[in-house]
């Protein structure tokens, strides 16, 4: 565990205790997602009131308060809406690590409808303008772990 | 955008799965200036320093700077023998992850003369099975002291 | 509305540091309960409820209520704890006035505390996301979330950097008037433009500081109130608006669910023209740049507009747009505490008593926020008489 202050060194006047805690997390309805995405595909619930897909997907729509029954596979593209970068470094909560982000974070807007967010291929934001076609590049199928940096990065697609 | 088509998502198991998640925290705690000088007492002198309240006129040890009962502001330190008297105590014999040592051990409260509360720290220097509710207890400081509440070892009959 | 009237017959807060070496986080409270009791002129044993909190994950305790009633000698009176990322206050000042409005209690002490120089960096986790097990690959933070709000305010509304500078800067000259907040830079437009980016347009300049601070209220239902003090600040009305996440997030990405939230305030109230019927505001802006789409969020100006009052110097203490006249949350940010600190700036102002960052004029009503997490909010309403 690397974290990066300095350590008191009286411990009358003050002290730390590092931990590490695990979780176990049940992901219930959203299983089937992490198994999509092992599968190299995202899928969304779909609102039967006004067919809005959701990812990540969930049981009852947080607007009509109705069951999502009903999957979309949302496509392996999506348009830019968003783009930001990292210029400082920051803790990766995964790990406790604090590191600096060579990729921007992109938001898109998914074919099947869905918006969701990832990592980015094109480091010079200057390049990225909304509205631009990305596409997913996966993991190869035995890294990959049900998780949604199973899409390695999102790159733009070659006209 | 033309490349969607529109695939079954029938052959998606559906199998519930767990997934195990780490934190890593590192948190800081401050003494403060009443806390800082009980430790250093310990450290330094090895006296255990009890507070009381100018209002309701109770000792507190572990001190702190405003009385529970009342709220008043306290500062008057009063040396206590260090001294006291088993009020309760327990054997843990299973093991935790970060306690001060290997099970078993004990632990318990220990009333000190001249205060009015109870003091919590490990028990040591007697057989595990003929700890008694009443015994007599005084504190056994380690050699090297560094201002920490475990600078005492352990409370052992007196 | 049904139940008891009530008002705010005492505030408190500590000056606001970046660390505090000298107190534990129980003895920083104990400054606050303090200051809210002297103001009040009352005693510790009037105080027959408490309500307390702090955001938790951030400090790195969990249930401090045991070790914080002790130390502000609240040990037997009835009362709990209550938590929400930023708007923790919020909800702990709510919670205390519905104790008060519903004649169980006669004097609700409100009191809320963070202590970040003991943080370690673990409270990226959970509160930042919309879900953590999705988000939490993500360094999901108030900087890169606020970046991407203010990226989307600049494409839709025209405005550029040096708009945002000039927020800052006005934030930064109004905290130079109260003795309480933590950061005074003297800072200009070419200072803050040019100041390291965090994660575009965000500058180190836009972001609140990590603060050790706590504050506190005391409320009462209206016959104790009137007894209490001769200044009481009237609880008109609060509404709470949670879930962000779901309903902005995807639809507008500049907005919070504060305008839903003080439509709904207006209407309960009968606020139809905000700028003449609202004389303060201490709206929560955990990014000095957010204040531009709050503004425009509750009623002051037509959307994507806000820029403009800053560009013609409309903005200010004496000036026509009175917003955050204490330096807000860009120059103190003790998030679990800072709602709570709004709430005493927004009452200093409405009794007269806020000292060199006073709004000249009568203060009939101020408007007081709190915000968290992906768009959260709580809105008081605060008024001068019943």
């Amino acid at each position: 565990m690397v974290l990066k202050k300095e350590e008191p060194q009286d411990p009358s006047v003050a002290f730390r205790y590092p931990r590490v805690i695990t979780y176990k997390h049940s992901l219930g309805y959203q299983s089937k997602f992490a198994h999509a995405l092992k599968m190299g595909r995202i899928i969304a619930t779909k609102c039967p009131v006004d067919g809005r897909c959701t990812v990540p997907p969930r049981i009852v729509c947080p607007m009509h308060h109705v069951r999502q029954t009903e999957w979309v596979d949302q496509g392996q593209r999506g348009k830019l809406t968003s783009a930001f970068k990292i210029n400082f470094p920051m803790f990766d909560s995964r790990t406790g690590e604090l590191k600096t982000w060579e990729n921007p974070i992109v938001s898109l807007e998914l074919e099947g409808g869905a918006k969701m967010d990832g990592w980015c291929a094109e480091t010079d934001t200057s390049k990225l303008k909304p509205g631009m076609l990305l596409e997913a590049v996966w993991r190869p199928p035995e890294e990959r772990k049900g998780r949604v940096d199973d899409i390695l990065y999102w790159k733009p697609v070659e006209k | 955008m033309t490349h969607h088509d529109k695939k079954s998502v029938a052959d998606i198991p559906e199998e519930p799965i767990v997934v195990e998640v780490q934190a890593y925290s590192n948190f800081l705690v401050t003494i403060g200036n009443t806390g800082n000088k009980f430790l250093t007492e310990i450290r330094d002198n090895k006296a255990l320093m009890g507070i009381k309240c100018p209002s309701c006129k109770k000792i507190y040890i572990p001190p702190r700077t405003h009385c529970p009962t009342c709220f008043a502001r306290m500062s008057e330190w009063v040396k206590l023998s260090g001294k006291g008297t088993l009020e309760t105590f327990a054997v843990v014999r299973y093991q935790e992850p970060y306690m001060p040592k290997e099970a078993p051990y004990a632990y318990g409260v220990i009333k000190l003369d001249g205060a009015d509360t109870g003091i919590v720290h490990m028990i040591g220097g007697v057989d595990l099975n003929k700890i008694k509710v009443g015994m007599k207890m005084e504190p056994v400081f380690k050699e090297h002291r560094e201002g920490s509440i475990l600078d005492i070892e352990y409370f052992k009959p007196a | 509305m049904t139940g008891e009237r009530i008002a705010i017959v005492g505030v408190g807060q500590t000056i606001h540091k970046s660390k505090r070496t000298d107190v534990n986080t129980a003895e920083m409270c104990a400054e606050a309960v303090e200051a809210a009791l002297a103001d009040a002129q009352l005693t510790i044993k009037d105080i027959d409820c408490v309500i307390l909190g702090s955001f938790e994950p951030a400090d790195g305790y969990s249930g401090p209520d045991k070790f914080i009633i002790p130390e502000i000698g609240c040990v037997g009176k009835a009362g709990f704890e209550m938590q929400n990322v930023g708007t923790t206050g919020g909800v702990v000042c709510a919670t205390g006035f519905n104790m008060a409005a519903a004649g169980l209690f006669e004097n609700v002490l409100c009191v809320a505390w963070q202590k970040m120089d003991e943080a370690a960096g673990a409270f990226g986790r959970g509160g930042g996301g919309a879900n953590e097990y999705w988000t939490g690959q993500f360094p999901m933070s108030p900087i890169t979330n606020f970046a991407r709000r203010t990226y989307a305010y600049m494409t839709r509304s025209g405005c550029t950097e040096e708009h945002l500078a000039m927020v800052r800067v006005k934030q930064d000259q109004c905290a130079q008037r109260n003795k309480y907040a933590q950061l005074k830079l003297g800072l200009t437009v070419e200072k803050v433009m040019n100041d390291f980016l965090l994660a575009w347009p965000i500058r180190r300049l836009h972001m609140c500081p990590t603060t050790a601070g706590s504050a506190a209220i005391i409320v009462c239902p209206e016959k104790r109130a009137k007894k209490v003090t001769k200044k009481p600040v009237w609880v008109e009305d609060w509404f709470t608006c949670h879930q962000g996440g779901a309903l902005t997030m995807a639809e507008d990405p500049t907005a919070s669910t504060l305008a839903y939230a003080c439509q709904k305030i207006y209407k309960r109230c009968g606020i139809t023209n905000p700028n003449k019927q609202i004389q303060a505001w201490e709206v929560y802006e955990p990014a000095s740049t957010a204040e531009l789409r709050w503004m425009e969020e509750v009623g002051i100006c037509e959307d994507y507009t806000a820029w403009k009052l800053f560009e013609q110097g409309k903005v200010g203490i004496e000036k026509e747009v009175p917003f955050n006249p204490s330096g807000g949350v860009t120059a103190t940010n003790p998030i679990g505490c800072t709602p709570v600190v709004r709430v005493v700036e927004a009452a200093l102002q409405v009794r007269g008593d806020a000292e060199e960052h006073q709004i000249p004029g009568t203060i009939n009503r101020a408007l007081a926020t709190a915000y968290g997490g992906q768009g959260e909010n709580v809105v008081f309403l605060l008024k001068k008489s019943l």
